[in-house]
């Protein structure tokens, strides 16, 4: 039976480091640009309807992907919704994006707003993990100043408590 | 569907936190050569090799390039995939496919990763929509932190059913060698008074990050008779996909569609009508405690809603009814690359007798399955005819 | 954002740190004394600058280990920026190596001789040699 390591030799692990950065530049697509457009300088949230189905999706986009149907019709959805799971973070852990550790603990939820029939992850105002559910009512804290991107909604506030 | 393809061989690495005694390329063929010498075959008796690894990992690219001193591979043909968590399956059912299709006789499939070389959660950063999800990332803790909390509201679920499902993972992976996390005396107080990571999980809930390697020599079946006297048959295999944000199937741990629709292809492929009866093992790609509970109930296991249940009243231990995981699972060893193939590789052993101290006794059909991503699924049946 | 479309910019940085391996941390450490260390495998001869631990073809470990003078010719290069970069075949190897080329002593040709430039603090890393240097001849 074969083996691998050099006989005879003794010797520390020995690592190598490389940091590796990578940049990116992401077209948005026509889609996505008309949703930021449009909460950048309106406040608003837009979905899209698949003409088949009639599910309202946000994020948008060009297609259903349960029908493989276009999806043109675009609608508002509510900057009010449900949360349909939540969690508290207390890990500290660096974010590859910034680099930066995120200050803990942060409220993290994936957010079903009325009219539509998708969900998206975004921040909570609330870190108490007791005061957060599923089903809770939330809103969206809109930013003052608005550059069209998904942070332009900081997170989002629990409207009741249990 | 095609010829006929079994399991013969399998070779694992003892997995761990860190391998610092040897870099990737040495890894796997350190899993190879316990593959061959497992099957009794030397390099020139391997058709093609079947590589599975994320790369973004160990930030090495292309492994089907300089691993090929690794698997024996000079002037062979070899393919190599990426599909996150179900790397491991993907790799062993494009495997199943080749040689299901007379391409190739003898195959090799190897899964392999060194979650130390790198940085897991930084990596993983780059599965999230770079518009509309990188930003949000709260890493796989997050992810199933949350898909926990839907869960939990859906079924009822406790934290000590939760903490029965990681005692039960760490004390069988004490019956196997390779396992990385063994804890023999592990109890549910212990993991409820384990670190919060982010609610409701649990550091002891969360499945580990190691380097590791699993292979497999899988054959079409005269060679598979001539080399096993009791192979590993793969009879039917299934994948499904789900939609492209994460949100779009908002329950997706509690109601997996991808789960749900793969497990139910395989079971109707080889006429299983009740899994819980007429499956012998199961090795699922359990990510935490909540997502085994879960996934009980997406593969059929028990209602919906009763995953807590089935853990509760010991179906799914070693002595129950369907024993699930009896390798220690995911919770106890995770080389992402390898993490799918080594329940496979586990599944395979059980259908063959070769499970050892943790061996099912009479097991004739066994159910492997992978995870990935975005809550996509691979079901496999492995069965003794 | 250009005038008629929307992109976003976004850096993703990870810190990896390779795990060297026996063969290759030997041939590290070698170049903190200034040596280049090739491996010998005892069945087909095969000399690997990198060294292996083990041979893929023979499909057994490679146990010997051979000190090389270091000089070499250089088998192709490539200029850019102002840098140049070759690979060299070094003398008692049979793989070659990547490496920074320097016009010194001679000029930059298919085949010319040429030697490693060692740093003067070293760190068991590929970059101990500084450079490799065109000799005269």
């Amino acid at each position: 039976m074969a083996t691998t390591k050099a006989e005879g030799v003794e010797q520390e692990a020995l690592r190598v480091p490389f940091r590796l950065s990578m940049e990116y530049e992401y077209a948005l697509g026509a889609h996505a640009e008309r949703f930021f457009g449009e909460l950048r300088d309106h406040g608003r949230i837009l979905g899209v309807r698949c003409p088949s189905c009639h599910r309202v999706y946000v994020p948008p986009r060009p297609v259903c992907g349960i029908c493989y149907a276009e999806t043109r019709e675009w609608v508002p959805v509510s900057d009010e919704g449900s949360l349909v799971g939540c969690t508290v973070v207390e890990l500290p852990f660096i974010d590859p994006m910034t680099g930066e550790r995120r200050p803990v603990p942060y409220g993290f939820a994936m957010v079903r707003l009325d009219g539509a029939d998708t969900a998206m992850y975004h921040f909570l105002e609330e870190t108490d993990p007791k005061k957060i559910y599923v089903g809770q009512r939330v809103k969206a804290v809109f930013c003052e100043q608005r550059t069209g991107s998904l942070l332009d909604i900081q997170n989002f506030r629990t409207l009741e408590a249990r | 569907m095609g010829r006929k393809v079994g399991i013969v061989a399998t070779g694992q690495t003892k997995h761990g936190p860190k391998r610092l005694d040897v870099n990737l390329r040495e890894l796997i063929t350190e899993v190879v050569t316990r593959a061959l010498d497992d099957a009794g075959l030397r390099t020139e008796d391997v058709d093609a090799v079947f590589l599975g690894n994320m790369e973004p990992f160990e930030g090495f690219m292309f492994p089907e390039l300089w691993s090929v001193e690794g698997w024996g591979g000079y002037l062979k043909p070899s393919v190599k995939f990426n599909t996150g968590g179900t790397v491991g399956t993907t790799t062993t059912m494009a495997a199943y496919y080749y040689v299901a299709a007379g391409l190739y006789d003898t195959v090799l499939a190897v899964g392999f990763e060194k979650q130390s070389d790198g940085h897991t959660q930084a990596a993983i950063t780059t599965v999230g929509d770079p518009v509309w999800e990188r930003t949000m990332m709260a890493g796989a803790v997050g992810n199933f932190a949350v898909m926990a909390s839907t869960y939990i509201h859906e079924s009822g679920v406790t934290p000590e059913q939760a903490a029965k499902v990681a005692v039960k993972a760490r004390r069988n992976a004490c019956n196997n060698e390779y396992a990385h996390l063994q804890m023999p005396n592990l109890t549910v107080e212990e993991v409820l008074a384990s670190q919060i990571l982010a609610h409701p999980i649990r550091k002891l809930d969360m499945c580990p990050q190691s380097d590791g390697a699993v292979a497999m020599v899988i054959a079409e079946e005269s060679r598979a008779r001539k080399l096993a006297p009791r192979p590993a048959w793969i009879r039917a295999v299934a994948t499904a996909h789900e939609q492209q944000y994460m949100g779009d199937s908002p329950k997706r741990l509690a109601i997996m569609r991808s789960q749900i629709a793969a497990s139910q292809k395989v079971y109707k492929a080889v006429g299983i009508t009740n899994p819980r009866k007429e499956l012998d093992v199961a090795e699922i790609y359990e990510v935490a405690t909540y997502a085994e509970m879960a996934m009980y109930e997406n593969l059929g296991f028990c209602e919906r809603g009763h995953g807590g249940k089935l853990i509760d009243e010991g179906v799914t231990s070693m002595t129950g009814e369907l024993p699930v995981n009896p390798s220690g699972g995911v919770l106890s060893t995770n080389p992402i690359g390898a993490t799918a193939m080594i329940r496979v590789a586990e599944a395979a052993l059980q259908v063959m007798g070769k499970a050892g101290k943790r061996q099912v006794p009479n097991v004739r059909t066994a159910l492997a399955t992978g995870y990935g991503g975005n809550a996509w699924t691979d079901a496999l049946i492995l069965a003794s005819d | 954002m250009s005038a008629t479309h929307w992109s976003v910019r976004q850096k993703i940085e990870i810190p990896f740190q390779y795990t060297a391996g026996p063969a290759v941390t030997r041939f590290l450490q070698g170049l903190t004394s200034k040596k280049i260390v090739t491996s010998v495998c005892s069945k087909c001869g095969w000399r690997g600058v990198p060294p292996l631990s083990f041979c893929g073809r023979c499909w057994q470990p490679v146990t010997e280990f051979r000190e090389l003078s270091g000089t070499g010719q250089l088998l192709s290069y490539s200029s850019s920026g102002g840098r140049t970069f070759g690979l060299i075949h070094l003398d008692g190897a049979d793989s070659s190596l990547v490496h920074w080329v320097v016009a010194d002593g001679g000029p930059l040709k298919i085949g010319s001789p040429v030697e490693p430039v060692w740093q003067p603090e070293r760190s068991a890393s590929i970059l101990d040699i500084e450079h490799f240097r065109v000799m005269a001849g």
